[in-house]
């Protein structure tokens, strides 16, 4: 116990122990917020835990350069980094406003990090990207790429090719230009520690027996996910190979409905033998016949994503998950209809999350009635008590609906209800939902993540500013009437971190009221709405710890010509806290104030 | 399906004189959505309702089988001055108004057709004969029938 007789009267209150025994300590702490606290308690603590810190979370990765990440956490072996705000999933931000992922790469290379993980939401990746990633880090394990794009196959082939310890390989909606391929050959046959394979999002044909020998020779191989160039024999044949050890799933695409018999055959016999399967997904261009031949597997499903089975029909739908009483999450399309969530109601008892996404764009439907309808939403409220997070597109909603949601849920922790129509009032009563949602914010208590539609005021601004005391993210598009709404959010809600408005009327006195409040905050985001440039330059000149970024529709370049109009609207303003100041990287239709 | 003879680039079914004029839609993506009234003809915006790229195409593609259309029609679309071109397929879309939205927002620049503007590209089209056309001259469906690649042109050249 050398150590500790040494130490200084300052710390000798808080260190018991040598660094060594602290740090072990440190180790049963995961969460990132406990990790930051602890880094604050003294100096002392803060040296130790930067170098034991093994995972690291940016939400935002211009709030921090790569050198100066690295300098603070040398030890590193897990990034998790996000890059485009959250709109972008929704075509609202430029293909190249930013989020690039080659200087981390090029950083923590430099920096000779022995990077095991990588994690990335919404960046633009690029091959060389990947290529510099698959030869810099000698025990690099997992990929994983949510929403991101800029690559093609050619930066999967040097993934494959040359990290020789990889176990996941998780593409999730990204945008890869599939040069149809090889890539899946470039897995040398000595690599067999595969545990995680998912595709699906690829477009392309792939090498069917590249992909037979891979999965063959992956005894780990527990999640496999394919896409849409997966026919129903090679389908049969994979998963026969790993049936006992599979637990996640992702089908891939039938021609047809009428699949051979033989092919069939083999399909209903190696899902008899996934014994260990819990998750399934896909289903894109699938018929119904192939969906009823995971019925026998159906009991032990704790997940399941038919949100891409835009093929088949509500009643067939109905009929799969009405065997999946061990459902803790759904993630299903509208067609299901109101009766088919009375079924899911009355089925699902362990049901934690549900998402219902629309199938019609087109309003054609509307004569069909077999969209949801509060009526659905308030049978799964009633009839799943451990119902935590829900996101629900509809076609209509009422106040008395949502109260009663409020009652039967008040465990709530993720509300978002997107009804289609913007504006659209209760459709019994023809009010705003003022009073639907804020009885859903009050009764709540722990909500943190929330989005609102229909018709509302500001009113119900006002109620979320007073109960939601956990939020953390809120989403308002086509809501509210002046900028009070705004200021009682912003006053209010004092763990709010991320805020993101669209088409509301909200302006420079709400954008201004209260600047030290974003310091607090991720990031902002406002398109169309009412803010001019003269507030945002204002906005950032009084705060230097912010990067004010205004995103132009005209590609012809910054803004030159509206240097003498400050009473121009601004189309969409993007600002968020940073301590690396004004990133260098920005596109000519992004201005930095 | 109209072929009217007055000035009216589009042909399709939904033409409907409230919607905002073809150089507007290209200009402001959003324009729709800022005049939240619900035509029922309003042809779908990238932006509403907020679905993920991939779900959206999903219920493309499954709305043009509905209606009976099954085969992609891949074509090679060009921004002159680049070398490296796009592929689109076009039975996702349903109007010449869907696939200049989609062509602007691929580009990230404005995208019309027929009229001559100085500031924004216009679309042409190579037919099966082989001749560079304007694009938005014929019905939809016939458009279909004809196209063979897609070149986004500087105004002066037309």
């Amino acid at each position: 116990m050398n150590r500790a007789t040494k130490l200084r009267p300052s710390t000798s209150e808080m260190n018991y122990f040598p660094d060594e025994v602290i740090e072990h300590i440190f180790d049963f702490v995961a969460s990132h917020r406990d990790r930051n606290s602890i880094s604050l308690v003294n100096k002392s603590w803060h040296k130790i835990e930067r170098y034991s810190r093994r995972q690291v979370f940016i939400g935002n990765c211009y709030a921090i350069s790569p050198e100066r990440l690295i300098r603070r956490f040398p030890c590193l072996r897990s990034l998790t980094l996000k890059g485009k705000p959250h709109f972008a999933d929704f075509n609202l931000v430029p293909h190249e406003w930013g989020g690039f992922l080659h200087p981390w790469i090029d950083a923590l290379a430099k920096g000779r990090v022995k990077l095991e993980e990588l994690r990335l939401k919404r960046m633009v990746v690029s091959d060389e990207s990947l290529e510099l990633l698959s030869r810099s880090f000698v025990g690099f394990k997992s990929l994983v790429l949510v929403s991101c794009d800029g690559f093609t196959t050619d930066g999967l082939a040097s993934i494959a090719a040359n990290c020789r310890n990889l176990r996941e390989l998780d593409l999730q909606e990204n945008e890869i230009d599939d040069h149809r391929g090889q890539w899946l050959n470039c897995f040398p046959d000595t690599c067999t520690t595969l545990v995680s394979l998912n595709f699906a999002c690829l477009k392309g044909e792939i090498n069917l027996s590249a992909l037979e020998r891979l999965v063959a020779r992956s005894p780990n191989l527990k999640s496999l996910k394919v896409n849409r160039a997966v026919p129903l024999d090679a389908l049969a044949r994979l998963m026969s190979c790993c049936a006992s050890q599979l637990v996640d799933l992702g089908v891939g695409c039938y021609e047809n409905n009428e699949p051979e018999p033989e092919s069939f055959a083999k399909l209903l016999f190696a899902i008899a033998k996934c014994t260990s399967l819990r998750s399934l997904s896909g289903f894109s261009e699938v018929g119904q016949l192939c969906l009823t031949a995971f019925i026998p597997i159906s009991a032990n499903l704790t997940s399941l994503n038919l949100s891409y089975a835009a093929e088949i029909q509500g009643n067939h739908l109905i009929k799969f998950v009405h065997f999946c009483k061990r459902l803790q999450r759904l993630w299903i399309l509208d067609s299901i209809g109101d009766k088919g969530l009375e079924v899911v109601a009355s089925s699902c008892k362990e049901l934690q999350e549900l998402r219902v996404f629309p199938s019609d764009l087109h309003d054609e439907e509307d004569n069909n009635n077999t969209a949801v309808t509060e009526v659905g939403l308030v049978a799964i409220s009633a009839g799943c008590p451990k119902l935590h997070s829900i996101l629900y597109f509809c076609k209509q909603m009422t106040n008395a609906a949502l109260i009663t949601v409020a009652k039967n849920c008040p465990n709530f922790i993720r509300f978002r209800l997107c009804i289609l129509e913007p504006n659209k009032p209760d459709h019994i009563t023809s009010q705003s939902l003022d009073e639907g949602f804020g009885a859903i914010v009050q009764a709540c208590k722990g909500l943190r993540r929330l989005s609102v539609s229909g018709l509302l005021t500001d009113k119900v601004f006002l109620y979320i500013g007073m109960y939601a005391e956990q939020l953390e993210m809120l989403s308002i598009a086509f809501a509210g009437d002046t900028d009070k709404g705004m200021l009682d959010v912003l006053n209010g809600c004092k763990k709010l971190r991320k805020l993101e408005i669209r088409d509301s009327p909200f302006g420079n006195a709400a954008l201004l009221a209260d600047v030290g409040k974003y310091e607090t905050m991720r990031s902002l985001w406002m398109s169309s709405c009412e803010v001019t440039l003269g507030g945002c330059k204002r906005l950032a000149r009084n705060a230097p710890w912010l990067n004010v970024e205004i995103i132009n529709e005209n590609e012809s370049g910054r803004m030159e010509r509206n240097e003498e109009d400050e009473r121009e609207k601004v189309d969409r303003l993007y600002l968020y806290r940073t301590v690396v100041g004004t990133r260098k990287d920005a596109p000519p239709c992004v201005t930095i104030l | 399906m109209e072929n009217s003879n007055s000035y009216s680039p589009y042909s399709s079914s939904s033409v409907d004189s409230t919607k905002p004029s073809p150089s507007e839609s290209s200009v402001n993506l959003s324009l729709s959505l800022t005049f939240p009234s619900t035509s029922s003809q309003r042809e779908t915006s990238q932006d509403w309702p907020p679905i993920k790229p991939r779900l959206r195409d999903t219920l493309k593609g499954l709305r043009l089988r509905q209606r009976g259309y099954h085969r992609a029609l891949f074509v090679k679309v060009y921004m002159e001055g680049v070398p490296i071109g796009r592929k689109l397929d076009l039975s996702t879309f349903s109007s010449y108004e869907s696939l200049l939205e989609n062509l602007s927002h691929m580009f990230d620049t404005s995208v019309i057709c027929g009229k001559r503007d100085i500031k924004h590209h216009v679309l042409t089209y190579q037919d099966k004969d082989g001749d560079w056309m304007m694009v938005g001259d014929i019905p939809w469906d016939m458009f279909l029938e004809t196209v063979r690649r897609l070149k986004i042109t500087r105004p002066e050249r037309c």
